[in-house]
């Protein structure tokens, strides 16, 4: 058990690749290691210990997600010391959190008491109750709740190293540290382009989407997730819409939009400001419900779709009529979808007898 | 997209958007690429992180400028000029790719010949970039392998759009930077399926698949196909429907866009629009170009159907419905359907998934493609996909140019159609923000974006705002030869004097109402980058008369004033 690209974990021989930690490996290998702190997206930090594993000649527990495999190095994951560990560092985490995991997981699931879960019975300790000041911040989506915060610092890293703009940033020492910004000004005076990357990176619900919380959406965990494909800009980045399927007087409701994981092509699980925000036009009052006919009056007025497609057919064809098919046009969308633009081309070019079908941006 | 279609035989970004990161030089022009396609500025910003180089080739001081090596800050609509005087540089230096030119490559005599005269030093008294910039961009672009051309709407919402895509195609082609990893040309697309909007066949000249209405053999092959005898004649594009609307054409079917909002010198389109027989306008909101329609059909989202979109680069990716459409509105699909039904035709599709079939059987690179394939497989497929077991393309031209040789398109420098003068001395440009899209439709009916910002602005330098006393936060004018509007002055470093830029989302400032219908001669799309325009304070009274505003729609931002009861 010396050849130069494989570990033993948990007496299994697996393989690496140059340059993979222990934790790549063993995830590629499909073994889970609990982590906290980590992100594919972002550096290594090894700051919340929760992915410790015992490497044999080492006498410290090592982090799994910031130790590079070596040839021939075995490893323990899941033996008494180990475990051990991660009772005791998952019951001080929990004694300064939001105890009821149905209170914490008001919006997204709390990968803190989910960890928990796993492991089960976790010796209860005291509360720390520490005080914390609320921090109201006017921007309109990302809420800070720092009586949540682990000092993890994804978000942090997430800003600075993914998204580039160094808009948030952990203040305070200590027992105290935070989340917060650079001197405490809002988001929406900071370098902040309201990604929302840290609400999506955030383990236990400390930065949080203020949307739904504020308009009392049941929890995500509750919620449907329907994969699909953000309808903004070309890039095309895989979401999920979060529908509550009771809203809406059983239409559905989208409520929240959350990211795939890291890794998700095109956009490796990230997603902008109107991908993960601009969602609430779908159910806006304007929305139009009911086909409208121009009346002899001059003014629109709701009709039936069957006199609207009627006067729809009646109408081109009468221009076909007078004055040939090419004084028809049809104007077809970028908006819309691949089959939707397809049957806008047959449409006019079979149905009509005119190629004149274009769309707003043919380049 | 036609001009890439030429060059390389695809339409489309050679490579793919995770293959930005690993890139060792950025070449990006005519892209604010951080507000527009924000996730592209991510891969982009990754690769910096680790090491690549970044030349932004823009008028503006963006924010991608500020982690860039070089900002190149071209005057608008110079970019020929530019791209020419790189290329000659990539020839006078020896640094072009010999072997690739002679195997691959047919057309390169007469581009030497064409930009020998396009020196660096004769580019800088035209474009305003510095003769040394020029040439250590060209070098540092021919010597490093791993090197990518990013460019969007700033290239080709031009007269001279097509010759823009030519001259960078060029440089492509000189340095054999083609066919491998993280090494191409990539527009980005600016809207969710521009792309596949393209590829589906929604084009004047091409069938889907880039299959041409002018060939004898594709048209009787969907002749066959759709059982119908079909037209030869090319269509007209959309920049020339605008300008004989009402006229020549007498009868629009618009679905999805707000063309009075989207297109340009919006004035004219109006009075065309006013003239028409009949139109008909199927969307989700009462959109402004509503005002004109006889039949309003209301659609539904995307959140509310079935189907697909293709990104940027070539991936099919499903759209899944997740809730239903408000009240009576209809997926737009069913809706085409019912139209064709209505007008006699026999259509009988069941769903997104049958009409994808019939859209595939015909086209050749998207043959291996299904909605059940895409979705067994959890990940969207990149086109060319031949065949069921093709896995996709992740990066074009990797056994040869698609065309079967690049072709060099040497091109001139033509001057924009209006230049500053006199009487309009500010050159304006338009473009998106980060925080809206388009027409704004959609956004400005979004809860917290409206408020970050709420209406229209124009950027323009110290300078010119000195010059016209006007400071940060006014009210100004803003003219063109064809219209006006008002909106805030934002005196700002970000453009060069003699600049200026704004924003076309918001529905109570129209920009369109000042830019030029002119059309690019191959792709008739129209020049939203540069027009002459002039901007004069307003008198305080003066602003608080919104009667002296003919153009704006005041209500509601972006929302609909048309007579609908
Ligand atoms: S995940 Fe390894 S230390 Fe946090």
């Amino acid at each position: 058990m010396s050849a130069p690209d494989q570990i033993l974990v948990d007496d299994q021989t697996l393989k690496f690749c140059p340059g993979e930690t222990i934790l790549d490996a063993t995830r590629r290998a499909g073994c889970s290691l609990p982590t906290l702190c980590h992100d594919p997206r972002l550096e290594p930090v090894g700051a919340c210990r929760s992915c410790l594993v015992e490497v044999k000649g080492q006498r410290r527990l090592m982090p799994a997600c910031k130790t590079p495999a070596s040839p021939g190095m075995q490893i323990e994951t899941r033996n008494e010391r180990v475990l051990r560990h991660q009772r005791v560092l998952l019951s001080l985490y929990l004694s300064d959190h939001v105890g009821d995991p149905s209170e914490c997981e008001d919006g997204a699931p709390c990968e803190l008491h989910a960890l928990a879960k796993d492991l089960g019975n976790l010796p209860v300790l005291v509360p720390l109750q520490r005080k914390h000041k609320p921090r109201a911040d006017r921007n309109p989506f990302i809420e800070f709740r720092s009586e949540r915060c682990i000092a993890c610092a994804r978000c942090v890293r997430y800003c600075d190293e993914v998204e580039g703009v160094n808009a948030i940033t952990l203040t305070g020492r200590g027992l105290h540290t935070t989340i917060s910004t650079a001197s405490g000004i809002s988001l929406y005076d900071s370098t902040c382009e309201l990604c929302g990357g840290c609400v999506d990176v955030c383990p236990t619900g400390a930065m949080a989407e203020k949307m739904p919380l504020s308009a009392g959406a049941a929890p995500e965990r509750e919620l449907e997730k329907v994969r699909t494909t953000c309808n903004y800009c070309g890039v095309g980045c895989q979401m999920d819409l979060n529908v509550d399927r009771a809203a809406a007087a059983g239409r559905g409701q989208v409520v929240k939009v959350t990211s795939p994981p890291a890794g998700t092509a095109p956009s490796d699980g990230n997603l902008c400001v109107k991908g993960r925000f601009a969602y609430d036009f779908i159910d806006h009052p304007d929305r139009l419900s009911t086909p409208l006919l121009r009346g002899a009056d001059g003014n629109l007025h709701p009709a039936s779709w069957e006199a609207a497609l009627e006067r729809t057919a009646a109408g081109l064809q009468e221009v076909a009529k007078k004055h040939g098919a090419d004084a028809l046009a049809f104007v077809s969308s970028a908006r819309c979808t691949m089959e939707e633009n397809y049957l806008v081309q047959k449409l006019s070019r079979a149905v009509f007898g005119t190629n004149n079908v274009h769309q707003c941006a043919a380049t | 997209m036609a001009g890439l279609v030429t060059t390389f035989g695809a339409g489309a970004m050679t490579n793919s958007i995770h293959e930005i990161r690993e890139a060792d030089f950025l070449f990006v022009i005519g892209s604010n690429t951080s507000e527009a396609h924000p996730i592209i500025a991510m891969e982009m910003k990754r690769a910096v992180r680790r090491g690549a180089k970044l030349v932004v080739a823009d008028p503006r001081s963006i924010w991608m400028t500020t982690i860039a090596d070089r900002h190149l800050p071209l005057k608008p609509g110079t970019d020929v000029w530019l791209l020419n005087a790189m290329a000659q540089v990539i020839i006078a230096e020896g640094l072009s790719d010999e072997n690739f030119i002679a195997q691959s490559t047919e057309g390169y005599e007469a581009l030497a010949e064409r930009v020998a005269n396009y020196t660096p030093e004769e580019a800088e008294k035209i474009t305003g970039v510095a003769a040394a910039d020029i040439r250590a961009t060209a070098r540092a672009y021919a010597t490093t392998r791993k090197a990518g051309i990013y460019y969007t709407l700033g290239i080709t919402e031009h007269t001279h759009g097509t010759d823009n895509v030519y001259a960078l195609s060029n440089l492509v082609l000189l340095t054999g930077h083609l066919g491998s990893r993280s090494t191409g040309l990539n527009p980005l697309r600016g809207q969710n399926n521009v792309q596949g909007a393209n590829d589906a066949g929604a084009s004047p000249i091409f069938f889907p698949d880039y299959q041409s209405v002018g060939d004898p053999e594709i048209q009787a092959k969907y002749e066959a196909a759709w059982g119908c005898s079909l037209s030869s004649e090319p269509g007209l594009n959309l920049n020339q429907m605008m300008k004989v609307a009402g006229s020549k054409i007498r009868a629009f079917f618009i679905m999805g866009e707000d063309i009075v909002m989207s297109e340009p010198n919006v004035a004219v389109l109006e009075e065309g629009l006013n003239a028409m027989d009949f139109v008909v306008i199927q969307d989700i909101f009462l959109t402004e170009t509503a005002r004109f329609a006889d039949v309003v059909l209301p659609a539904a989202c995307f959140a509310e159907k079935d189907g697909t979109f293709t990104n940027s680069e070539r991936r099919v990716q499903l759209v899944r419905k997740a809730v239903e459409p408000p009240g009576e509105a209809r997926a737009d699909w069913r809706i085409l359907i019912d139209i064709a039904r209505a007008s006699g035709a026999d259509w009988d599709y069941q769903s997104p998934a049958d009409i994808y079939a019939e859209l595939v059987h015909e086209a050749p690179n998207f043959a291996g493609i299904s909605h059940e394939r895409i979705d067994s497989e959890g990940i969207g497929l990149q086109w060319p996909c031949p065949t069921s077991d093709h896995p996709g393309t992740k990066f074009l031209h990797e056994g040869g140019v698609l065309r079967g040789k690049g072709l060099f398109q040497a091109v001139d420098y033509k001057p924009s159609v209006e230049i500053a003068d006199s009487d309009y001395p500010l050159v304006l440009s338009t473009g998106r923000t980060l925080y809206h899209y388009n027409a704004a439709t959609q956004t400005t009916r979004s809860a917290g974006l409206p408020e970050k910002q709420p209406e229209a602005f124009v950027e323009l330098h110290r300078k010119d705002a000195g010059q016209r006393g006007i400071s940060d936060g006014d009210l100004v004018e803003v003219l063109s030869r064809r219209g006006s509007l008002r909106c805030r002055a934002q005196v700002s470093r970000q453009v060069r004097r003699g600049c200026i830029w704004m924003p076309f989302h918001f529905a109570d400032s129209r920009a369109n109402l000042l830019t030029v219908d002119q059309g690019d001669a191959v792709t008739g799309t129209a020049e939203y980058k540069v027009c002459a325009t002039e901007v004069r304070l307003l008198a305080a009274a003066a602003a608080d008369d919104k009667t002296l505003f003919p153009g704006a729609f005041w209500g509601e931002p972006g929302g609909a004033t048309s007579s609908a009861t």
